[in-house]
């Protein structure tokens, strides 16, 4: 029940605050605008496309690119919408009140991590339902869009576990967004040099996020892509707790 | 303090508490006991460890070495005794500032275990008790900091906790809320709830408390009962522990 109440408690703190609402609009305005400009570039080749029919589709010149552009604003607005989950409440002094409570600093975290993920799913929900408003005039790639969209919700869930974690370590968000933007920079470019050498397997490239957002974007499924977000979000979650932990002990 | 009160068992205990913070020590060899309806003053000049032990017995911070029960529970192994037994009203008073007053009570008695008609009926009695119905729907964020002890004060006292813990609750209030304040702690004394008061304030002890215990650099030299009429002498006692120093030997009568 103290994981209820710590996840209740933050969902609200984040429908109240004014800034969650601001990079939702936002947001949803710059994709709405993408929307719009990749709609008409699909729209221009449609001719040259009828001559292609196993060409790409609306999934693939639409929706998936769409998707992409939700991944790559995320990598702002998710640390900007976690950075105040535990860095805010260690500046308010709020912190040993939910320790004084009894709650673990496991279920602080977790309760926290969860009562993001709401605002995140409306967030892929909303940008979805663009491409999807106008599914019924095509004939989409149900198995890849689907696809593309675990992949988008796993990379959220990743980033929104490396800002909590980020937010662990510090008292101040606007530092905690920072420490998080460049964490997650720095995980999706870490393969970069390899790439550029051509160089496609090795540690390097497994440790990278962009190998297996990539792999979900174009549709490829694989237990191994999935359990590599699981594992980051357990390995985030499990130092942010580690963190918290050690807050108590401390004092 | 009724004497079938005072034959109660303890509700709470500190055997031998040690805590060190920021490479010295805070809290050392800490004894206590507080009965039901007791009010104990907690006094000592700053950093003579009162926000630590009080800390700990909230739940908010664990002892290095040493045991705190609560009820004849040993409270740290079982950190969630807390939840239900104690009420804490930290110094300051912490708030969210995005959240209402309302909002506060919700969560804090979600997070000690209350919910739904038992929440809204404590919610609604700790208001009217408090009078804070016009303060219900503001931001805790705009409250000036004598609504925000009322507030904390309320989220202490929502789930009728057998031990309340206040840290110098005093702080910013009006001589008229001073009073009201007063009034609150011995309704809550008369009502069996155990209290510690935190204070600075020498007149506060004597106004509302029935025992004083005097911290100095972390270890307790008096622990013993004082009287509304025993202000000089209360005086004496901790100047002469404060300016002086005094070993816990010579304190202990």
């Amino acid at each position: 029940m103290t994981l209820l109440a710590v996840f209740r408690l933050e969902l609200r703190r984040l429908l109240v605050q004014p800034l969650a609402w601001v990079l939702l609009a936002l947001g949803l305005a710059w994709l709405g605008w993408c929307f719009t400009r990749l709609l008409g570039d699909f729209l221009a080749g449609e001719i040259q496309r009828a001559a292609q029919p196993d060409g790409p589709g609306y999934v693939d010149l639409v929706a998936v690119p769409l998707l992409g552009q939700l991944a790559q604003i995320a990598f702002l607005v998710v640390p900007l919408l976690a950075m105040s989950t535990l860095a805010g409440e260690r500046r308010n002094g709020t912190l040993p009140l939910l320790f004084a409570a009894g709650v673990p600093a496991s279920r602080i975290v977790l309760g926290k991590y969860l009562a993001l993920l709401p605002w995140l799913l409306a967030w892929l929900l909303l940008t979805l339902a663009m491409p999807l408003a106008l599914a019924h005039t095509t004939t989409p790639d149900w198995g890849k869009l689907a696809a593309a969209t675990l992949g988008i919700a796993l990379m959220l869930a990743a980033l929104a576990a490396l800002a909590v974690a980020a937010s662990a370590f510090t008292s101040h968000p606007a530092i905690a967004a920072v420490v998080a933007l460049l964490l997650g920079l720095a995980l999706w470019t870490v393969n970069l040099g390899a790439q550029m050498a051509g160089i496609d397997g090795g540690a390097i490239n497994w440790l990278a996020m962009s190998t297996h957002g990539q792999n979900l974007l174009r549709g490829l499924v694989s237990t191994a892509d999935i359990l590599w977000f699981v594992l980051l979000v357990a390995v985030c979650l499990a130092l942010a707790t580690r963190r918290l932990a050690a807050d108590k002990e401390r004092g | 303090m009724t004497a079938a009160l005072s034959a109660a068992p303890p509700v709470l205990q500190l055997d031998r508490v040690t805590r060190r913070r920021a490479g010295r020590v805070a809290v050392q060899d800490l004894n206590l006991e507080l009965a039901p309806g007791q009010v104990l003053g907690l006094l000592g000049v700053n950093g003579a460890g009162k926000s630590t032990t009080l800390s700990m017995i909230a739940g908010a911070l664990r002892p290095d070495a040493g045991a705190i029960r609560l009820n004849g529970e040993d409270f740290l192994e079982r950190p969630e005794l807390a939840r239900r037994l104690v009420g804490w009203l930290p110094e300051r008073a912490p708030v969210w500032p995005e959240l209402s007053v309302m909002e506060h009570l919700d969560a804090h008695g979600r997070l000690r275990g209350l919910h739904g008609a038992a929440l809204r009926e404590a919610r609604g009695a700790i208001i009217e008790r408090l009078e804070l119905q016009p303060l219900a729907r503001r931001l805790a964020g705009i409250l000036s900091q004598g609504q925000r002890q009322r507030l904390g004060l309320a989220c202490a006292l929502l789930h009728r906790p057998a031990l309340l813990v206040l840290d110098e609750p005093a702080n910013a209030l009006d001589p008229v809320q001073v009073g009201a304040l007063r009034e609150l702690i011995r309704e809550q004394a008369a009502a069996g709830t155990a209290v510690i008061l935190s204070t600075h304030v020498l007149v506060e002890v004597t106004a509302v408390c029935d025992r004083v215990a005097i911290l100095h650099e972390g270890r307790l030299h008096h622990d013993g009962p004082v009287r509304a009429d025993d202000h000089a002498a209360l005086e004496r006692r901790f100047f002469g522990i404060a300016m002086q120093g005094a070993t816990p030997a010579a304190c202990a009568a």
